[in-house]
């Protein structure tokens, strides 16, 4: 580069610009951090690839529940919850709602990024200069998480309608879109959907390392379901302890799992549960990355 | 804003077993280029962030223009601030490093252009923030700090990494920004470079003040105790030695002037001006070849000041 000295003084446009509401300006700031990297569409090609899995996936146990006979020597409790996830609304919510589970995972990704990158970057210094009423910022941040997390819903819901109603009619079934439990279904999605954004900016406030937060976000997302099912079905069934099987669902990833359940199976909690415990976690998460934000000193 | 002063009053902040500033005040003159200098590890950039709201003070007060950072309305309206060079995403080009800062601020996108112009990074501006030498990274920062036409410039270390020419620039840029009435403050280890850039400085060692003043002030004041000299060239040494070991130290009371004989007729004499050394030689009917006050520089005035209390803690 060659070194050009400035020709005129510092003279400021005289239209500095008449700033517009703050809220409004800050988000705006934040969808553009996000917008002029690279790293978040790595995460919806991610996104979209698992969909495409998920959406077979499912279509697979859709086809064996539509298709075979309710299995002999099988438990009447078994039994019952067979007969459930047989009804053709439960399937078609299932698969309305396709690539929610890794959907979820990477929208909590890019949360955590939205946050973790201007201590990876040492941006957070410039931020804060810009804006040193720093829960403003960091609200901002938690509405670019929800809007990205409904962008994605989105996305994927204009994908799942032409594949499932596609599904269903090859079993001589109607869209059953004009039924509640298949709305509620996508409506809860997108609820859990936004809610897994406000959670990403919780764990990328309480671990500024961008690969650590990554790493253990993905991971507790992850091994911690499963771990969470292989821990249940020990204790309930080696132990006999029954109350683990509802206390599984106070993990974040296993609530939203029941909050989107088309119906209510025979032994779940009801679908509310999932959803108040989710947004319980979304406001904690939330407010505890505001009070730490607001009193951790930049350096 | 109608002044623009930076006050530091009480200044203090304590890490766990580190008093990394300790009740620390001074204060910032609009319209002058203020030098803030003091070893590695004095609290110079904790000085800093704890002016600019980034640091929480363990006690005491720092306000610009009488407010707060964090009370200021339009805070890159009134304040521009560069701390650190690499402080922008390595993935983002320069021009969007600034619009990203003009949509939070609520300026027009163009005012980015603008600035980029004014640091002479224009060319640059569509690249990548990670293929920036320390040089760009340096005007990018500047140009950040420029996008509000602030009233008061705060720098850390603005001069580090730059080549001669880049640090000619930034002085030129900064000395400008001064005489418009604008307050600069800047901290630097480089003292050369201070001496020719500032009006004032503040110099800290250990969180605590140390001395601050006119540049002038400070080396002549400070000076006089800390090496300042009269360098003077006779052939005949010895006769000018003897006169002036008959002064008695003038109003001080501080006895004669030390002498130490220099090489070829050279004496150098301290504890007295120019003008005195020149009396004794007319009194004494001695020729003068040469008769020079050596001032002291900054860095010898700094590193008197600061002896023993560099370095880690």
């Amino acid at each position: 580069m060659t070194v050009t000295a400035p020709s005129t003084d510092p003279v400021a446009d005289p239209a500095l610009g008449r700033p517009g509401p703050a809220p409004l300006r800050l988000v705006r700031s934040e969808f553009l951090k996000l917008r002029t990297t690279n790293g978040w569409w790595l995460f919806v090609l991610g996104a979209l690839v698992m969909l495409v899995i998920a959406i077979l996936f499912n279509w697979v146990q859709a086809d064996f529940m539509f298709s075979s006979a309710t299995p002999e020597g099988v438990s009447a409790e078994d039994a019952a919850v067979i007969e459930a996830s047989r009804q053709s609304v439960v399937q078609a919510a299932n698969l309305y709602t396709s690539g929610q589970f890794f959907g979820l995972m990477f929208v909590m990704l890019v949360a955590i990024v939205i946050v973790t990158s201007e201590f990876h970057h040492l941006t957070a210094t410039t931020t804060f200069l810009t804006t040193p009423r720093r829960t403003a910022v960091i609200l901002a941040k938690l509405c670019l998480a929800i809007l990205f997390g409904a962008a994605l819903w989105l996305v994927s819901l204009a994908i799942n309608l032409p594949s499932t109603i596609g599904i269903l009619s090859l079993y001589d079934y109607s869209s059953l879109l004009g039924e509640w439990p298949v709305q509620r279904a996508i409506l809860l999605n997108l609820l859990a959907y936004t809610l897994w954004g406000v959670l990403g900016v919780g764990i990328g406030v309480l671990i500024r390392s961008q690969i650590g937060a990554t790493i253990i976000g993905a991971v507790v997302y992850l091994i911690g379901t499963a771990a969470v099912a292989i821990l249940v079905a020990v204790l309930a069934n080696g132990l006999g302890w029954e109350w683990v099987e509802d206390a599984q669902y106070a993990f974040p990833s296993v609530a939203s799992g029941l909050m989107v359940s088309g119906t209510d199976l025979p032994g779940q909690p009801p679908y509310w549960v999932g959803a108040l415990i989710l947004v319980g976690w979304a406001v904690l998460t939330g407010a505890i990355g505001v009070a730490i934000t607001r009193r951790r000193d930049i350096s | 804003m109608t002044d623009g002063e930076i006050v530091v009053s009480h200044l203090t902040k304590h890490y766990r077993r580190v008093r990394a500033v300790d009740d620390l005040s001074f204060t910032v003159r609009p319209g002058r280029v203020t030098g803030f200098l003091g070893p590695n590890g004095a609290g110079k950039t904790t000085t800093l962030r704890m002016l600019l709201n980034l640091v929480t003070p363990t006690a005491g007060t720092a306000t610009i223009g009488g407010k707060r950072y964090a009370d200021l309305a339009d805070p890159l309206r009134q304040v521009g601030a560069v701390l650190e060079a690499s402080s922008a995403h390595r993935g983002r080009t320069g021009r969007n490093h600034l619009r990203v800062i003009c949509a939070a601020a609520g300026f027009p996108a163009r005012r980015a252009d603008q600035v980029l112009e004014l640091v002479g990074l224009t060319p640059a501006g569509k690249r990548k923030f990670k293929g920036y030498s320390m040089g760009m990274r340096q005007r990018l920062g500047i140009a950040a700090a420029m996008l509000g036409d602030p009233q008061v410039l705060v720098l850390d270390e603005p001069a580090n990494g730059l080549d001669p020419e880049g640090i000619r620039w930034m002085r030129d840029l900064l000395k400008r920004l001064a005489d418009d009435g604008r307050t600069v403050l800047v901290s630097s280890h480089l003292l050369s470079e201070m001496q020719l850039l500032a009006d004032d400085i503040v110099i800290i060692a250990k969180g605590k003040l140390v001395t601050h003043g006119s540049v002038s002030d400070v080396v002549d004041g400070d000076g006089r105790a800390h090496g300042g000299q009269v360098r003077v060239r006779t052939p005949q040494a010895e006769q000018l030695a003897a006169e002036l070991a008959k002064l008695d130290g003038g109003e001080a009371g501080a006895g004669p002037p030390t002498v130490t004989p220099g090489e070829a007729g050279v004496l150098l004499v301290s504890g007295v001006d120019a003008a005195t050394v020149g009396a004794a030689a007319l009194r004494a009917g001695v020729v003068l070849h040469e008769l020079v006050a050596e001032k002291p520089d900054l860095e010898r005035v700094f590193l008197d000041l600061t002896a023993g209390k560099a370095g880690i803690r």
